[in-house]
């Protein structure tokens, strides 16, 4: 079983950290795992787009031309991308900025994942919030992987850093879970 | 042995320090960066020197300049970084000294852009400065196979005396993968008074170093390096075959296209085409043999595909076909990359055609 994603919004949102997060994930578990990042010369405000491939064996070629399950965490990206999501595919979106819905032939799983991290008192754990959505979705790693590779991510930090994503991870899963049925 | 999961630059930069690297000098370019970024912190660790350059010529000068003291020097760059070195990398092979040169590629000619590309096959395999030198070019597909070929690019180095090459596109050095690190090597200067300027196992005088040779000496070394190139060709050609005993396509392809293309020839395999693949992983010297020795009853194309426009491996490929069958060539360049279906269709229009 192979499985692609792709990350996409704009440089500052967290991004490529989610698809590392992910990709990491996914090899602590036993899994075959490659993080593809592509951006512009911009360091913040362009675009940016990652591809995580997750596999039980050997991952051969790590550019698919569509992807099973897209992430968009902007209106921008989610127009730019939609279109490379295989029929059948899902779609995670962030509704906080994206509300035009083109397709139909795709699982779309919405989750106002700004709204949500400004609740939790911090805009910076959105990424965090999306993780969240799509696991609760598609079961696609563990929670408790993920804790674990956040934890390893966020030891230098303090411990309140961890207890806010551990917070943004379940109220993503929650919500994604519930968008799923 | 280790596992780890890290960028393709960084698996280079930590595979060179394990393999002994102990000096660096490079200049800022993408998609290489990461490259002295990792190794800034982490040649201190192990009492290396790390120096960022004022420039390109600047860095492969104080290569030039560790290399002769015996210390296990590296450089890296991209495209137009290696153009800037080539002086100093002609310098390196006429004073035959070992040091490694890393070619992190993207979008060319000229600035290009900074997105992958493989767009430096000839540069690398043809001209890597003025002269008439050749270096041996590693091609690594995946990180593991980087990381291994790094590893031990120091010791083809200093077998040789002269510069050797890794080559290998702006999305390799950027993917995650994970990968097993060897150990640390020990590193010992006992073999180095070949080439080191200072004295080494009781030798008596300094060695002298020095670009100007007299034009005997200089015909005598061309000699001697004709000979060595020779000697690549049967000792230390790395390739792989995929499928070949039935193909009747042959895709031939490096690096990350391979992998693409790999991926393409699984499908088509499972539908039944007989499509096999010869991947140079040493484009210089290049695995002419894998390509003569083909049952030209059976192959009725050759397919080659690179992240460039037009194929630069294409005419090594020519040269060993000698006509015996068409050679068709399929590629994306500028910095957009090939993925799965478009080289999976590009295949299948070819073997259609054909058919």
């Amino acid at each position: 079983m192979k499985q692609s994603f792709v990350f996409s919004g704009s440089g500052g949102q967290g991004i490529m950290s989610a698809g590392i997060t992910l990709a990491h994930t996914a090899i602590d578990m036993g899994k075959h795992s490659t993080f593809l990042p592509e951006y512009g010369p911009e360091q913040r405000g362009g675009s940016a787009k990652c591809t995580v491939i997750i596999s039980d064996c050997d991952i051969v070629s790590p550019l698919p031309k569509k992807c099973d399950t897209l992430i968009a965490m902007n209106e921008q990206a989610y127009n730019k991308f939609i279109d490379d999501v295989k029929e059948g595919g899902t779609v995670v979106v962030n509704s906080s900025r994206v509300t035009d819905i083109e397709r139909q032939d795709v699982k779309t799983i919405s989750v106002p994942v700004d709204d949500v991290a400004l609740e939790l008192g911090n805009e910076k754990v959105a990424n965090t919030v999306i993780i969240g959505a799509l696991i609760g979705a598609t079961g696609i790693v563990s929670k408790d992987a993920v804790i674990a590779s956040l934890e390893d991510k966020f030891k230098a930090k303090s411990p309140k850093i961890m207890e806010l994503n551990i917070a943004a991870l379940e109220k993503g899963i929650a919500l994604g879970k519930g968008a799923a049925e | 042995m280790e596992k780890r999961f890290m960028k393709g630059c960084e698996a280079i930069a930590e595979a060179a320090v394990r393999g002994g690297c102990r000096f660096f000098a490079g200049y800022p370019i993408t998609p290489q960066n990461e490259i002295p970024e990792y190794l800034s912190k982490r040649l201190p660790e192990v009492g290396g020197a790390f120096v960022q350059g004022e420039s390109e010529v600047a860095s492969i000068n104080m290569v030039y300049g560790a290399a002769a003291t015996g210390t296990r020097a590296l450089t890296s760059s991209s495209g137009p970084g290696i153009s800037l070195k080539a002086e100093g990398i002609s310098y390196l092979a006429s004073s035959q000294l070992p040091a490694v040169i890393v070619n992190i590629s993207r979008g060319g000619p000229g600035l290009g852009s900074i997105q992958p590309a493989q767009s430096d096959y000839l540069q690398a395999t043809k001209a890597l400065g003025h002269g008439g030198f050749r270096a041996m070019v590693f091609a690594p597909a995946t990180l593991q196979e980087a990381v291994d070929l790094t590893y031990d690019a120091w010791e083809y180095a200093e077998r040789d005396k002269g510069p050797v090459l890794i080559l290998m596109d702006g999305c390799l050095g950027a993917i995650m993968e994970e990968v097993e690190l060897p150990e640390m090597k020990e590193i010992s200067y006992a073999n180095t008074e070949d080439w080191c300027l200072a004295r080494v196992n009781g030798r008596e005088e300094s060695h002298m170093i020095t670009p100007i040779l007299p034009e005997l000496g200089l015909e005598m070394l061309n000699r001697f390096k004709g000979m060595t190139y020779k000697m690549w060709e049967m000792t230390d050609v790395k390739v792989e075959e995929y499928m070949l005993e039935d193909a009747e396509y042959v895709v031939v392809a490096y690096g990350i296209a391979a992998r693409v293309a790999k991926e393409a020839i699984n499908t088509l395999r499972e539908q039944g085409h007989k499509i096999g693949m010869i991947r140079p992983i040493t484009l210089y010297p290049f695995p002419k043999a894998s390509l003569d020795n083909l049952d030209y009853d059976k192959v009725k194309g050759i397919i080659d595909i690179e992240m460039t426009i037009p194929a630069q491996m294409r005419d090594d490929i020519e040269l060993q076909v000698k006509g015996r069958c068409p050679v068709h060539e399929y590629g994306r360049s500028g910095g957009i990359l090939l993925d799965d279906e478009g080289v999976l269709e590009a295949i299948e229009n070819i073997v259609k055609g054909e058919a």
